[in-house]
């Protein structure tokens, strides 16, 4: 059990996403990097998509209210448990009484907080994921404040201290490289900003939400009547808008848009997109949807490797 | 229907369709989500895009291309649903911009939109929002410039020629014309979105 005493920039409880539901306008939600939120998971011994405190841009802290076991994975500078130094990427036991902060990342945007046995959270639509638009899921569907108070749903499952591999520890960096494959109106661009689109570097747009980041830099040339009629998105789809600047969307993503959708992010790299800070630059590397499925194949081998194993096969994390 | 169906990859883990009306993306999308891998169906106005795992395309390659039986939707002959509407005012804050761009009076504008019935097409954008055709064709209005971050539960806007219904409170962008107190939405309901597609509904000013 933990004291909110600073949320930071917005902290949101973050569980399993609502895939299935977009019938009925219902946006994913979930972590916006769920690669990261399973790793916290793996080290309190949680099934992957267990729900976890979803911090963002850091300067976060809690007091300690009854001793717990917490893993912290993601975008991460500095820890310290009342005090004291401590890691993420490994399994920590915090006592009572004890305070815990965690600093401003220098890279990446989402730090992930998990507590053996998972938040307890609204469970609403399948999901105890906070959708903030609508309000619903997560803590009272609302991002976290100071005094707030959160629960763990039972006692921790896990026995030892683990420590995730180093070969599956992600770092980040303020440029990503992002595999995409070119999608249903990909050909209303020119030629000329086809090849911009793939070749240039954008930088991320100064407002990065968990519905979308914003790709700025080069103004895309796009033959469009502005009449498209609203079409399925995803997380992950690329829309642009007349202005020519295009739109990533993220996990929030709406569930239709009007938008010509001129590419979209590969399954495999779309949970790099919850770690995109504004300013940093963002490259497309073009990919065949055949070669993107080979790549989804090896990446999550690779994981699985550390991810699917002792008692845990809850939740898929490259989605 | 029978449809042969050529679907165009939109990514790894996506395929999608073009169809000519809401009511047959609709059926479309029904039909597919009966397929075991497909994760997620969504239907658009005139498209229908399918979700699923890449380690399954090759199963979907050999499908495609066949044919498929697509059976319409069978809309219970329910009656049309009533919707109560404020118009104007704090419910209605862009009523009288429309109001100005069609060169009508309120009162003309609010007899136009409560007249005849009008079907609800698509659920979409956000949850529960409701795109509902059925105005007349001289109706055409722009979205909003700049969306709204926060929209009240049970708004009602119109948009080219659309009326949209908020169930839930979320961004948008259309110019609202007033709000309705009708329970669009139950959360303690198995199916908590009472509009679906296809559903036939009334506007009434109160």
């Amino acid at each position: 059990m933990l004291r909110v005493t600073n949320p930071g920039l917005q902290a949101t409880l973050q569980g399993r996403p609502r895939i299935g539901s977009r019938q009925f306008g219902i946006p994913y939600s979930g972590p916006a990097d769920a690669v990261s939120m399973a790793l916290a998971n793996r080290l309190v011994g949680n099934p992957l998509d267990a729900t976890c405190l979803e911090i963002t841009y850091g300067g976060f802290s809690a007091s300690i209210e009854q001793t717990c076991t917490l893993a912290i994975a993601g975008a991460v500078d500095q820890i310290s448990a009342h005090g004291r130094p401590a890691s993420a990427h490994e399994t920590l036991t915090l006592q009572r009484g004890e305070r815990l902060e965690i600093s401003p990342p220098k890279h990446g945007a989402r730090t992930y907080l998990a507590i053996g046995s998972g938040f307890q959270a609204r469970f609403e639509f399948g999901s105890t994921s906070t959708y903030l638009p609508a309000g619903f899921g997560g803590y009272n569907g609302r991002a976290l404040k100071a005094g707030d108070v959160l629960n763990p749903n039972g006692p921790a499952q896990v026995e030892k201290t683990l420590q995730t591999p180093q070969a599956v520890r992600p770092s980040f960096t303020s440029s990503f490289a992002l595999r995409a494959c070119v999608s249903a109106e990909t050909d209303r661009l020119s030629a000329a900003s086809l090849k911009t689109l793939f070749n240039k570097t954008f930088l991320a747009g100064r407002q990065g939400t968990r519905m979308g980041v914003s790709l700025t830099g080069h103004t895309l040339e796009l033959d469009s009547d502005g009449l498209m009629k609203s079409a399925p998105v995803f997380p992950g789809t690329i829309q642009c808008p007349a202005s020519g600047e295009p739109i990533v969307l993220l996990c929030d993503a709406q569930t239709t848009g009007g938008y010509p959708r001129i590419a979209a992010i590969a399954r495999c790299d779309r949970h790099l997109l919850g770690q995109i800070r504004p300013g940093d630059g963002i490259r497309l590397l073009r990919r065949t949807p055949q070669a993107a499925a080979k790549d989804h194949a090896e990446k999550q081998k690779l994981l699985d490797d550390w991810l699917v194993g002792a008692d845990d096969v809850g939740g898929s994390y490259l989605y | 229907m029978r449809a042969s169906i050529i679907p165009k990859r939109t990514a790894d883990d996506q395929f999608e369709f073009a169809v000519e009306t809401p009511a047959m993306a609709q059926a479309l999308a029904q039909t597919l989500r009966n397929i075991e891998w497909a994760e997620d169906v969504v239907a658009g106005l005139d498209r229908v895009c399918v979700r699923f795992h890449p380690r399954h395309a090759d199963e979907i390659e050999s499908l495609f291309g066949k044919t498929l039986d697509v059976s319409p939707i069978q809309n219970k002959q329910t009656a049309p649903i009533e919707i109560a509407i404020r118009y104007g005012g704090a419910d209605g804050p862009d009523l009288e911009q429309v109001c100005d761009a069609l060169s009508l009076t309120k009162d003309a504008f609010i007899a136009l939109h409560t007249r005849g019935e009008h079907t609800v097409e698509m659920i979409g954008f956000t949850p529960g929002f409701s795109y509902i055709s059925g105005l007349p064709a001289d109706i055409k209005i722009p979205r909003l410039s700049q969306p709204r971050s926060r929209v009240a539960a049970g708004s009602v806007g119109i948009s080219a020629d659309f009326t949209g219904l908020y169930a839930l409170a979320g961004p948008g962008g259309w110019p609202l014309i007033g709000r309705t107190e009708t329970l669009l939405f139950d959360q303690t309901g198995e199916d908590p979105f009472r509009l679906k597609p296809g559903q036939r509904v009334t506007f009434r000013a109160v």
